[in-house]
């Protein structure tokens, strides 16, 4: 297939959407949707068909311009970075086709080209971030999707848009430049900027001490964008304010970015045989352990005393945050193969909270959780599809979160850390407190005759909440699709 | 298991109720009597589905299906054996009783009702059907849930603050049984049931071993509500609609001594367990809920309230024959399992009876119901009578079983608990009968019909069952043939 | 203490003291343009520490001709680098000036603490301070669908 001989295509093809989606709207502005349609429904296509061709223990590289590494950048995707492609391309359309309606409805029309590029934009530099084995290379994709991001968050121009936006570019851009900060000191330590090449220099390297300082430089910045306890204070804002399909986008995938981040830091860069040169790297691994585990507690409380509904969404975040990295930190591999796994559920679940929330905003702006009274009856498949992902965002049988919650659990035991599965065990108590409470209110308080001016909405925008709905349960059922083959991944990380 | 064979039959038994949920999508709004009719037809269905295995189960063979590798060493799968089917069978009928009574009982939001009734019994056959601790897990949290719908049916604040508080003790004990899945994996390697045990001195030592066992307690015993984690009960009973509490007292809690019976069969084993010296203190804990159970019976007003309450003191007879580890303990225990979900049920039903017909629900004002709801009434008393172990009822054998197995297990002090319950039973009880029978009440002379057919038949079968498993105690077919191959095999 | 060592580590050294000087203006100067300077600061720091780490003393500019020798040249990637790096912090600066104009617009002021509220570790939920979820802003006009 064309994308496994050039995966340098994932990246330039959504790219050059982006660029030309400007130009078309000079022509005619209604022509962007369709447009951007096409870009990332071309981009899933070209990604989607490397499933199978990546297996869990190597990788499909590419050589940008010919050059070998380590003086050419280099395109190397492996399984992580194949399961994030194959999960940003999945969502992407679906948010777009959301977005149409969506955006008619909270922006002006002259932003709406805009939105659309800067929605290419993002999606681009994910997949671009993901997939590139060149530091310096990863840290220009991620000041592209932060840049478009801010942006994103701010189009409507609401000032409290603008000022949410604003707080999550101060710390977005603190954070990209002690990312920017440690490659320097890593590219000072080993004189390379390929990350295969790295890790192999980093086994010999006088300079330890350098790049034991890069990598809590690294973990420092990462965890910001991965907004991770107590650096988190960006995200509520920046995610309930901006529009429905950007939240969902800035929940699912762009936070995932940071952990992705700290992923190809900890464990594609360093890896654990960098614990035998500096005691750094697995205290490193503690500390970020427990601060996913107080991300949890902390953010499932925050959720439950919020208000407005998409707040509460935007700190559940925060809670998932910290099983993702809490799976990622116990080193087991199981543990790992959960955090991965849940990267994927999260994701789906999680899109699929903003995209109901969204479609409440846009049928009669009710945003505040005692708005939401009595709406699953007269919006059964919205409210339907959010009763699902809240089985799956807390972790109940037979969703997707529930198979992540169990892998995650069991590495913590795996690893002997018996108060880590107490605690994620108090956390998920505390989601269902906070997702279960919506599920109440819309299904089972609320009028008895159902208002009749509210109805369902464009099939446009609850199509894909559906679709992401019943994406958690079948990964739920059919887990098995997947976890081997992260469990092959997470083994070839830990033993590197 | 030498005997065992793999058929799809399971899978088919556990999925069948789900074309409930067909039938409501198709005729739920347009023709709600056809609809009904499917509800019925498709629980009398998977009962007539269940059915075929009883002779298998006589045998004691096993019949497996494995649904879905989960993990290496997990997998989604179902297992019919005995204790599975015994539990599976009864609870599918009490569930077609129920839902024949729910065709006159509810009125409202229909559609949710029966789809939830579906579902639930769908998971609660998966529960008795499952193979492994796993797939037992998945399907007790997935029935919890969906019998949040069925208690907070009515949706009043009472109703509401109910379903809240069964929410709060159910997900918790989720979590908790999760942990000791967890647990049982990461030592024994293993969650299959395999009829004996699978965790044992070789895989962990005995503080481990009793830190499992407490979990799984703490965990099932919200749902067999042993005394302190009882508390969801007597709010719950109340608040949901009659069939439903039928439901609960006579299933779902079996439900949580299913979970237990398997901790006890499959995963530690009864000589196990009386190394690791568990069996007192369980019998402490079921003897003080039993007691404290029925004394707090006594001082509700409230009719469903009280039949709640001593619903927690009756399942906890279970658990106390089942923790002496003495054959006929065990098949007490087991008996109870049938005995209780029919006396309940019956009490249950006759109360949603007296409910729907005359609007009252304090014991103090139900002087001479018995003049018009006279079938009503002879069934709750033969229940009652029943509850208290009077002879030729269902209660009777098996606090006669339960004697006979405390003084195998030299622990015959536990019978002065016995007669202490049946003397509250008594206290409790009896002057319900007496009012609604031998007191002049508002209401005098025979009506021409006493409540709909639909309600008032699934009551007299209960009730009749009640005499039929205390006097043909022995009879092929009954639950005694099926509690014996259980207890053979595991003693 | 080993002067001379300090002494050939000067570049790291002044860039994390500058790195420092910019999240201290990022973080406690209540103007936001001050605050952006900061960050431009910071940017700077790492940039200068990239471009030095590439320094060779009395090294040639890395252009292959005759009597030039490979292992005199300066290393030509951290400036390479660098320029992508100033284009990247450019639009940073861009996009945060752009939104400044937007606050002022907004709130007709641009000190943090008016408009960001106060930095809490716990963070201001979206209840809080001057959030309004109920209506458009001022400048914000909505299209009906």
């Amino acid at each position: 297939m064309v994308a496994a001989k050039h995966p340098v295509l994932l990246v330039a093809l959504p790219l050059v959407f982006a660029a030309f989606c400007p130009v078309l709207a000079m022509w005619k502005k209604s022509a962007c949707f369709p447009w951007a349609l096409a870009g990332v429904s071309a981009t899933t296509f070209l990604a989607w068909s490397l499933i199978g061709k990546v297996s869990p223990r190597g990788a499909v590289a590419y050589n940008l311009g010919g050059w070998k590494p380590p003086w050419g950048i280099q395109i190397r995707i492996d399984y992580v970075g194949l399961l994030m492609i194959c999960l940003v391309t999945a969502l992407g359309p679906l948010l777009v086709l959301y977005s149409y309606r969506y955006v008619q409805h909270e922006l002006k029309p002259e932003r709406v080209p805009y939105y659309y590029t800067l929605f290419l934009l993002v999606f681009t530099a994910m997949i671009g971030f993901t997939i590139t084995g060149d530091l310096f290379n990863m840290f220009v994709f991620m000041e592209i999707f932060s840049i478009a991001s801010y942006a994103l968050v701010a189009i409507t121009g609401a000032r409290e848009a603008v000022r949410a936006a604003f707080k999550y570019l101060l710390m977005g851009a603190t954070s990209s430049l002690t990312v920017l900060l440690a490659i320097a000191f890593l590219y000072s330590a080993t004189g390379s900027l390929n990350m295969l090449d790295i890790s192999i220099r980093l086994k010999t390297t006088p300079y330890v001490p350098v790049a034991a300082v890069a990598l809590v430089l690294f973990v420092a910045g990462f965890s910001v964008k991965a907004a991770l306890f107590p650096v988190h204070v960006w995200l509520p804002d920046a995610h309930s304010i901006a529009p429905a399909p950007v939240s969902a986008l800035l929940s699912a995938l762009v936070i995932k970015m940071g952990v992705i981040g700290l992923f190809r830091a900890i464990f594609t860069i360093y890896g654990p045989t960098f614990a035998t040169r500096s005691s750094t790297w697995s205290s490193l691994a503690g500390v970020i352990s427990w601060l996913a585990v107080a991300s949890i507690l902390i953010g499932a409380v925050l959720a439950i005393i919020q208000k407005d509904f998409k707040v509460m969404i935007a700190y559940s975040s925060v809670v998932h945050i910290g099983y993702i990295l809490l799976g990622l930190m116990v080193l087991t591999q199981e543990g790992t193969a959960g955090g991965l796994f849940d990267i994927l559920a999260h994701a789906m679940g999680k899109a699929c909270f903003f995209l109901v929330a969204g479609i409440f905003i846009y049928k009669g702006e009710r945003r505040q959780l005692r708005e939401l009274r009595g709406l699953g009856r007269t919006m059964p498949v919205t409210a339907g599809a959010f009763a699902i992902a809240a089985l799956s965002i807390v972790g109940m049988p037979p969703t997707a979160g529930f198979m992540a919650k169990f892998y995650i659990l069991w590495g913590c035991i795996q690893g002997g850390r018996y108060y880590f599965v107490v605690l994620a065990l108090l956390g998920s108590l505390l989601t269902a407190v906070y997702c279960f409470r919506v599920v109440y209110y819309l299904f089972f308080t609320g009028a008895r005759m159902p208002d009749a001016r509210i109805d369902e909405g464009p099939a446009t925008m609850y199509i894909p909440a559906a679709l992401l709905a019943l994406g958690t349960v079948f990964f739920g059922v059919f887990a098995n699709l997947l976890i081997p083959s992260l469990n092959t991944a997470a083994r070839v990380i830990l033993a590197k | 298991m030498s005997k065992g064979t793999s058929s799809v039959l399971p899978v088919i038994v556990v999925f069948t109720p789900w074309l409930a949920l067909v039938g409501a999508a198709l005729w739920g709004k347009a023709r709600p009597k056809l609809a009904k009719a499917v509800y019925v037809g498709i629980t009398a269905a998977t009962l007539c589905l269940i059915l075929p295995f009883y002779a298998r189960a006589l045998d004691g063979a096993v019949t497996t299906q494995r649904l879905l590798g989960v993990v290496s060493g997990i997998s989604l799968s179902l297992r019919i054996d005995t204790v599975g089917f015994y539990f599976a069978i009864l609870l599918a009928f009490l569930w077609l009783l129920a839902t024949v009574f729910s065709l006159g009982y509810i009125h409202e939001r229909e559609t949710r009702y029966y789809c939830f009734m579906a579902l639930n019994l769908s998971f609660c056959i998966g529960v008795a059907f499952s193979a492994n601790m796993f797939t037992l897990f998945i399907f007790y949290e997935l029935m919890s849930l969906c019998t949040y719908p069925l208690i907070i049916h009515d949706e009043t604040e009472q109703a509401r603050k109910a379903g809240l508080k069964y929410l709060v003790y159910s997900i918790s004990a989720g979590a908790v049984i999760l942990a000791g899945v967890l647990l049982q994996f990461f030592y024994a390697g293993t969650l299959n049931f395999t009829g004996h045990a699978t965790l044992t001195y070789a895989d962990a030592s005995k503080p481990v071993l009793l830190v499992i066992f407490s979990i799984y307690m703490l965990g099932f015993g919200v749902k067999a509500c042993i005394m302190p984690l009882h508390g969801w009960v007597p709010d719950a009973h109340p608040a949901a609609p009659a069939p439903a509490s039928a439901l609960l007292s006579g299933v779902i809690l079996k439900i949580g001594i299913f979970g237990i019976i398997r901790v006890l069969f499959d995963v530690f084993g009864v000589k196990q367990l009386r190394l690791l010296g568990v069996s007192l203190p369980m019998l402490y804990v079921a003897s003080f809920t039993i007691i404290v159970g029925s004394l707090f019976a006594i001082t509700q007003t409230d009719l469903k309230r009280r039949l709640a309450y001593s619903s927690v003191a009756q399942v906890s007879y279970i658990i106390l024959g089942l923790f002496l580890l003495a054959p006929d303990g065990a098949i007490g225990g087991l008996l109870q399992v049938a005995n209780h979900a029919f006396m309940k049920a019956t009490l249950f039903l006759c109360s949603g009876i007296i409910i729907h017909e005359t609007g009252k629900r304090d014991v103090r004002e139900l002087d001479g119901v018995g003049s018009k709801l006279p079938l009503t009434m002879l069934a709750f008393s033969v229940a009652a009578l029943g509850m208290m172990g009077v002879p030729a009822t269902a209660g009777f054998i098996t606090k006669w079983e339960l004697g006979v197995g405390c003084i195998q297990a030299h622990r015959p002090y536990f019978i002065a608990v016995l007669l202490i319950s049946s003397l509250l039973n008594a206290v409790y009880f009896l002057p319900v009968i007496y009012a609604a029978f031998f007191k002049g009440g508002p209401v005098g002379g025979l009506l021409k019909h006493e409540t709909k057919r639909t309600m008032l038949i699934p009551v007299l079968i209960t009730g009749a069952f009640v005499l039929i498993l205390g006097i043909f105690v022995t009879v092929p077919g009954l639950p005694y043939s099926l509690v014996e191959v259980i207890t053979k095999a595991v003693f | 203490m080993n002067f001379s060592r300090i002494f050939h580590n000067i570049n790291y050294l002044v860039s994390v003291l500058l790195f420092l000087v910019g999240l201290y203006a990022v973080t406690v100067k209540p103007n936001l343009i001050k605050k952006l300077i900061g960050l431009n600061i910071m940017e700077t720091s790492v940039f200068l520490l990239i471009v030095s780490i590439g320094m060779v003393e009395g090294g040639q500019a890395p252009i292959v001709a005759e009597g030039v020798k490979a292992s005199r040249m300066v290393n030509p990637i951290p400036q390479a680098l660098i320029l992508t790096g100033i284009v990247v912090a450019v639009s940073t600066t861009a996009v945060a000036l752009s939104l400044c104009i937007k606050l002022y617009e907004g709130y007709g002021s641009l000190n943090a603490d008016e408009i960001l509220g106060a930095w809490s570790p716990l963070g201001s939920s979206g209840g809080a301070g001057p959030m309004r979820l109920d209506g458009p802003g001022p400048d914000e006009h909505r299209d009906v669908p």
